[in-house]
């Protein structure tokens, strides 16, 4: 997959449920210099398993570095991209981006 | 994993002795540490553990030393630290092993649970400070999760792409009693990395090779990491192309094998800079395109396709785009692309005879070289050279970092993976002692030659204390030019030869022999030519101590070629304001 002409993508990254998780998505954007335009937590069915939807900006980096990066944290389970105002998953990293 | 099934399993003990138990059970045999409040309840079943414990001066040196171990014998390293100013003594090293990608478990102690964020005495946040640079860490304060987190660490640590795991334990943890349960199995969700590649991309790579009429092979430190020189050799030796090996490589392919052009990059040779730039095909194994390697990014290797094999898939385009792409350990990679490459090869091979004689004309014509300094004092790189030549090419380097440590890459002829030690990505100066200890540790019948700077050993000394005091007689040349050698090149090229701060005044303070001899070591010193050959082999001859040699040198010596920083490759210099004579070159 390319990069779209979008500026924005929308990822839905599954996490462990465990201190510092937040942390180290937060600080793996700042360090890469990655643009977070949002982010949002939340509980899943599982609660040992928490939901970001964390909304990037790609500029001067690909969207496939910003997922490859995000999914070497170990506590990132997964990811999939989400077309805005569509249910259709277009990106599933599993397991071709694991690490 | 559980290389041991530990006896202890289901026994009643304290946090620490579950600790302890885990270390064992993970196979842990040495481990470099230094005790203080926090960590103290692990030190008690530690007196009595099978593991030994070698007792550092400083914790940097813990660090460091755990590396040189993981480098010289593949396993994890282990140190252990208290917690605050422990804890962050070990920062260094846990970065320098993120960057040249070293299997290390970092244990360290924390003030107890309920103190936790409340700026107790010597509390340190070392979990969120290192999150960074290790690969994953923990903050453990419940003593019923010690040995699965202690087995998670080390299977982090090892597997995938090696790298630091820090697991941080409240003090509380270790006192509290719990019941003993090394894990029988490990599964992390978010933890699956990829060893063998895909078919399909062993196909498209050994298709993309046999069409190829100039590729190179641009050797990365991940196939010393996969243990795959032999395969290596194999491979090269099917194609019959130029190999070079990075600086993290050097050891991985043979020095004297016909088709190594040398290390490209920064202070690479002519014909291996000169092979990445002009090639059509980089066959890129365990490699991640350092800027110390590509200089300018948009104009290395412009002509290039690239066959990227990484072990990381967060490698494959990070700085240049991959037009196929191997995720996979590198090992396997090769293994299946000899069979996949002679196949294609059968079918339809380019011809790489002209490419061969071109690079083969740069290489006799631009070897590498020095100049002997006018006033008849001592060469640096003619010191490292004779320290090469003489020890052999079983002899383990380790090197500091700045000139001498790219003289020693360059002069040292490395045969043997596993055999050049060095900080190639964080550049951590000081690396050298302490990492020296560890390998002579991890490889206690070699020869294990120091290589460092008169300002790199400046910052590490303190550790011949313990390699004197614990029977690991490591040899140090110091190559002595008083100053900060590499930024005082950069100050003679870049700033005019305003040397602010480099000069380190060092030829008579300290006084290196004393120093050593101070710390239990036989200190030597050599400052003539003529004298340089019997003082090696006096080094040589002493083996039941630690050996320091003061090498003093001309101070003006420089590394040469050199690719100055932020230009292209194709800027390379041969010596001050002198190019290569590409006109004579048919390239």
């Amino acid at each position: 997959m390319t990069t779209t002409a979008r500026r924005q993508h929308t990822l839905e990254v599954l996490v462990e449920n465990s201190p510092g998780v937040l942390a180290r998505v937060a600080g793996l954007f700042s360090r890469r210099a990655f643009n977070i335009d949002s982010l949002n937590v939340g509980p899943t069915e599982n609660p040992a398993i928490s939901k970001m939807i964390i909304v990037v900006g790609v500029e001067g980096h690909s969207l496939e570095q910003v997922i490859a990066q995000l999914d070497k944290l170990i506590s990132v389970i997964s990811i999939k991209e989400i077309l805005t105002g569509d249910s259709e998953v277009i990106h599933d990293t599993q397991p071709d981006y694991q690490n | 994993m559980a290389t041991h099934v530990p006896t202890a399993n289901g026994t009643e003990m304290t946090g620490a002795t579950s600790l302890v138990k885990s270390l064992e059970a993970a196979g842990v045999d040495v481990m470099f540490g230094l005790p203080g409040g926090a960590i103290l309840p692990a030190y008690d079943p530690i007196f009595d553990s099978t593991i030994r414990h070698i007792l550092v001066r400083h914790e940097q040196g813990a660090g460091h030393a755990a590396t040189g171990y993981a480098q010289v014998t593949g396993k994890a390293g282990v140190c252990i630290a208290t917690s605050g100013p422990g804890a962050t003594n070990l920062v260094t090293p846990l970065m320098d092993a993120a960057m040249d990608s070293v299997p290390l478990v970092a244990i360290t102690g924390q003030v107890p649970s309920a103190a936790i964020g409340t700026d107790a005495f010597q509390e340190a946040d070392i979990r969120g400070i290192t999150m960074p640079f290790t690969k994953h860490n923990y903050l453990v304060t419940d003593p019923d999760q010690i040995p699965s987190v202690v087995a998670e660490a080390f299977h982090i640590a090892t597997t995938g792409r090696p790298g630091p795991v820090l697991v941080d334990v409240a003090k509380d943890a270790m006192q509290k009693m719990t019941k003993f349960q090394w894990p029988t199995h490990i599964d992390l969700a978010g933890y699956k990395p990829r060893v063998v590649p895909d078919n399909q991309s062993i196909r498209d790579a050994a298709a993309l090779i046999a069409q190829s009429a100039k590729p190179v092979f641009y050797v990365g430190g991940g196939v010393i990491k996969a243990n795959a020189a032999k395969e290596l050799r194999q491979l090269v030796e099917v194609l019959g192309a130029p190999v070079v090996t990075t600086l993290m490589a050097r050891g991985a392919f043979p020095d004297s094998h016909p088709l190594h052009m040398g290390m490209p990059g920064m202070h690479g040779t002519v014909a291996a800079v000169t092979a990445l730039q002009k090639a059509d095909l980089l066959i890129t194994l365990g490699a991640r395109f350092d800027d110390r390697v590509t200089g300018k990014l948009s104009t290395f290797a412009v002509n290039a396709k690239i066959i990227h094999a990484d072990i990381d898939p967060a490698e494959i385009g990070k700085n240049r785009h991959a037009d196929v792409a191997v995720v996979g350990d590198v090992g396997e990679t090769i293994k299946a692309l000899i069979p996949a490459l002679q196949a294609e090869l059968a079918k339809n091979r380019a011809d790489l005879t002209t490419w061969l004689r071109q690079m083969n004309s740069l290489k006799s014509t631009y070897p590498l070289g020095y100049d002997l300094p006018e006033d008849g004092s001592l060469s640096p790189q003619h010191v490292i050279q004779r320290i090469g030549q003489i020890s052999g090419s079983e002899t383990i380097f380790t090197a500091g970092v700045g000139q001498h440590q790219m003289w020693a890459s360059q002069f040292i002829s490395y045969e043997h993976p596993r055999t050049w030690l060095n900080s190639g990505g964080a550049g951590t100066m000081g690396y050298a002692v302490p990492a020296a200890m560890g390998a002579k540790v991890g490889a206690p019948d070699a020869t294990v030659w120091a290589i460092d700077g008169d300002g790199c050993f400046q910052m590490t000394n303190q550790e011949l204390v313990t390699c004197a005091l614990n029977n690991i007689p490591i040899k140090v040349a110091i190559i002595n030019n008083e100053s900060l050698g590499m930024v005082r090149q950069w100050q003679t090229l870049f700033y005019e030869g305003r040397y602010s701060n480099t000069n380190l005044d060092s030829k008579r303070v300290p006084n290196f022999p004393m120093l050593a001899e101070s710390m239990g070591c036989v200190g030597l010193a050599c400052e003539r030519p003529e004298d340089l050959d019997k003082t090696i082999e006096k080094a040589m001859s002493i083996n039941d101590q630690p050996v320091v040699v003061d090498f003093r040198v001309h101070r003006d010596a420089m590394v040469w070629p050199m690719v100055a920083a932020g230009t292209s490759n194709d800027e390379i210099m041969i010596a001050r304001a002198t190019a290569p004579d590409w006109d004579s070159q048919e390239l």
